[in-house]
Order: structure tokens, then C-alpha cells, then sequence
């Protein structure tokens, strides 16, 4: 085993340490712990065995073993970019609304005093709440 | 100077009737989205309610004294705490106006690019129960504005990708100014809050099966809203912020 094999593998096994970890504290789902544990065991298979990814991207009709990894890699990007995406998009909306929510319910009529005291800077604005 | 909305006409008795441009006013909210515009926020207001007594200023996180200024010359005012962007403060507004009665909203830019005149003849369609929503055109009416080149070939492609992607046939796109009607105002949802809102209005006015009319408005373009407005550059990211909306619904 050369030195980046061991150096992948102790990555990998760390990286499992993690999960299982996570999964016993409750913070993730068992199945995201058993699929995530999956994808650290078949990337360590791929780098104890790199003939074994030779012999399924010949089955899949692909020519070489790193080719099929580099597109699993870029397919995996692609997904994970569009999680992320539509998380922050949803994180976002609710920010929003909550901004809103709290704008309307702190309206302040012409000549009235604003329930929210004026400050100059948004960062105050957002301490002036968490003193409320 | 007498007020539009303060204009009364007498019965045959004697007793005061508002007449029905002054009623019209009284129904009528005007939405400002503010961010950082203490410089001209009150002489927008001002001139706003000369002639339209309801306007609702939504601070969007700004750092000046814009909230202050805005109040002071008669706005209501809704703070947003951090700054959610145009589209955001826009719905705010519009949200709020529709909680007090409004019968009829406009949006209109802090800025002071447009001008308050332009804002009846919005109205009139609506009125006349004509269309339920009246969209500002700076290209109708033969009307000439000192457009920069570049900010008229944004346009150009503007209106064409609206054409080609909510299938609006507008002159103008991502006109401030634009009038709603109760019921069209009610039908809103503005999900975009940055500089995407406006093509998202438009998708949204044409989708409603509501009918819908562009009226011609004049843009004044001074050195302040220049700085103040889009850069061209934004046009590509308003594009895929709302090409991604459509396809994350």
C-alpha cells in the first residue's frame, strides 16, 4: 500500500469515525448515517482495489476506472450543488418573511414614533430585537 | 395649492361630496421600497402626497436616516432589520397596503425618477375597470427621456427575453412604476427579492389571466438615480435568479 492509500484511508475511516458518531448523537437520520457510511466504504474499495472501478466502468460501457469516478464526481458536484441551492433558497424565503412578518407588526404611522427606535445601522436594528 | 384628494364638490343640499378622483386617492397606496435614500426620500414623499395622502415607505436595512426622513414628511413606515432587497420590500408594502383597504397600489421608485403625474393615468384603466393592472412604459407615447445607450439595449433584450419566457408583449420591462388594482395586488406573491421581482411581476401579472395595459410614463434619469439604479452588468444575474425561480417553483 503506497503512502496516499494510507493517507486516503485514514481520511476515509476518520470520516466514518464522524458519522457514526453524528448517527449515535441523533444529530442525522440512521439511513443518512448507512449511505454516507456506503460512500466512505466504496471510495476506500476504489482505492484499495483501483482495478475493481476498471471493471465496472467496463461494465457500464466506460473506458477506464478514473473516468468513471471523474464523472461520478462532477454528477455528485452537480447534485450537491443543487441541495445546497434549494436549502439556501428555502433559508432565505423564511428570512425573508420573518423580516416582513416583524416590518408590519412594528409599522410606524406618520407622525407616531416608531416601535422599533431609529438607529443608523442595520446590525443595531437586529440588537435593538434581541434586547426587546 | 389645493390637494387632489382633498378637492370636494357640493350637493344639491349643501353637504360636501369627495369627488370621485379624490375618493380615488384616498383608496389608492403608494409603495416606495427605500434602501439608503435619506438624500431624496422626503421631497418623494412630499410630492406624493400632494396629490396621494396614503404612502407607505418600506426601509429596506438602510444605514441613513431614510425611516427618519420618510416619517417626517407623513410616509408610513416599515422597517425591514436587514436588507432583503427591493423585490422583498416591494411585497412588504404591498402586503401592508392591502391589510389597510387599499383598493388600488403603486409601486414607485425612491429615487425620484418617476414622475407623480404619470401616476392617474395609471389609475384611469383600473378605474374604469378596464384592465387590473396598468404597467409604466418609458417607450410609449413618443415620449423622449435622457436614457443612456447601454441602459436602452439592456431594455431592448429585457423585453425580449420577457417576450420569449413569460410570453408578455411589453415595450418596457423593469418599470418601476406599475399600477394594481385590490384584487390583481392580492393575486401577488413577489418570491424574487432582488432585482429579478420585476420579471417576476410580470410573469405573475400575465400568468393571473388578468387583464393588464401598459401605459406611457416618464423615467427622469439624473446623475443620483443612475448611481442609485441597476448597474447593466446586473442584467445577467436578474436573468438567472429568475430562470432558476421557474424551475425551482
Amino acid at each position: 500500500m503506497n503512502p496516499f492509500q494510507t493517507l486516503v484511508l485514514v481520511l476515509f475511516g476518520g470520516l466514518a469515525v464522524l458519522t457514526i458518531s453524528a448517527g449515535f448523537g441523533g444529530m442525522v437520520r440512521k439511513r443518512i448515517v448507512a449511505f454516507w457510511l456506503a460512500v466512505w466504504a466504496l471510495g476506500a474499495g476504489a482505492i484499495v482495489w483501483p482495478h475493481a472501478t476498471a471493471v465496472v466502468a467496463h461494465a457500464l460501457g466506460i473506458g477506464r476506472g478514473a473516468d468513471l469516478l471523474l464523472y461520478l464526481s462532477v454528477l455528485t458536484m452537480f447534485v450537491a450543488f443543487f441541495y445546497v441551492y434549494t436549502r439556501f433558497r428555502k433559508i432565505d424565503r423564511e428570512l425573508t418573511l420573518l423580516v416582513r412578518r416583524l416590518a408590519m407588526q412594528n409599522a410606524a404611522a406618520p407622525g407616531e414614533p416608531a416601535a422599533l427606535p431609529p438607529t443608523a445601522a442595520s446590525a443595531d436594528r437586529l440588537s435593538d430585537v434581541g434586547q426587546a | 395649492m389645493t390637494a387632489a384628494w382633498q378637492s370636494v364638490v357640493e350637493s344639491p343640499s349643501g353637504a360636501a361630496l369627495v369627488s370621485a378622483e379624490a375618493l380615488r386617492a384616498q383608496q389608492t397606496f403608494i409603495v416606495v421600497a427605500a434602501y439608503n435614500e435619506g438624500p431624496c426620500i422626503a421631497d418623494v414623499v412630499s410630492e406624493l402626497r400632494v396629490s396621494y395622502p396614503n404612502v407607505v415607505v418600506v426601509d429596506d436595512g438602510s444605514k441613513d436616516a431614510t425611516a427618519e426622513r420618510a416619517q417626517s414628511a407623513g410616509a408610513w413606515v416599515l422597517t425591514h432589520l436587514i436588507n432583503r432587497g427591493q423585490g422583498a420590500a416591494l411585497q412588504t408594502g404591498i402586503s401592508y397596503a392591502l391589510a389597510r383597504g387599499a383598493q388600488y397600489i403603486v409601486t414607485f421608485d425612491a429615487d425620484g425618477q418617476h414622475d407623480v403625474a404619470d401616476i392617474a393615468a395609471l389609475l384611469d384603466p383600473i378605474a374604469r375597470s378596464e384592465v387590473e393592472t396598468s404597467l409604466g412604459s418609458r417607450f410609449l407615447g413618443g415620449r423622449r427621456s435622457a436614457m443612456p445607450p447601454s441602459r436602452r439595449v439592456v431594455l431592448f433584450f429585457a423585453v425580449l427575453f420577457m417576450r420569449m419566457t413569460a410570453r408578455a408583449r411589453l415595450t418596457d420591462a423593469h418599470n418601476g412604476l406599475r399600477a394594481f388594482s385590490r384584487r390583481a395586488a392580492q393575486q401577488l406573491e413577489i418570491k424574487l427579492d432582488r432585482m429579478a421581482h420585476a420579471s417576476e411581476i410580470i410573469d405573475q401579472v400575465v400568468s393571473s389571466g388578468l387583464p393588464y395595459t401598459e401605459v406611457p410614463v416618464r423615467v427622469r434619469y439624473t446623475d443620483y438615480s443612475l448611481r442609485k439604479g441597476q448597474r447593466n452588468s446586473a442584467a445577467l444575474r436578474v436573468a438567472f435568479d429568475y430562470l432558476m425561480a421557474r424551475l425551482i417553483r
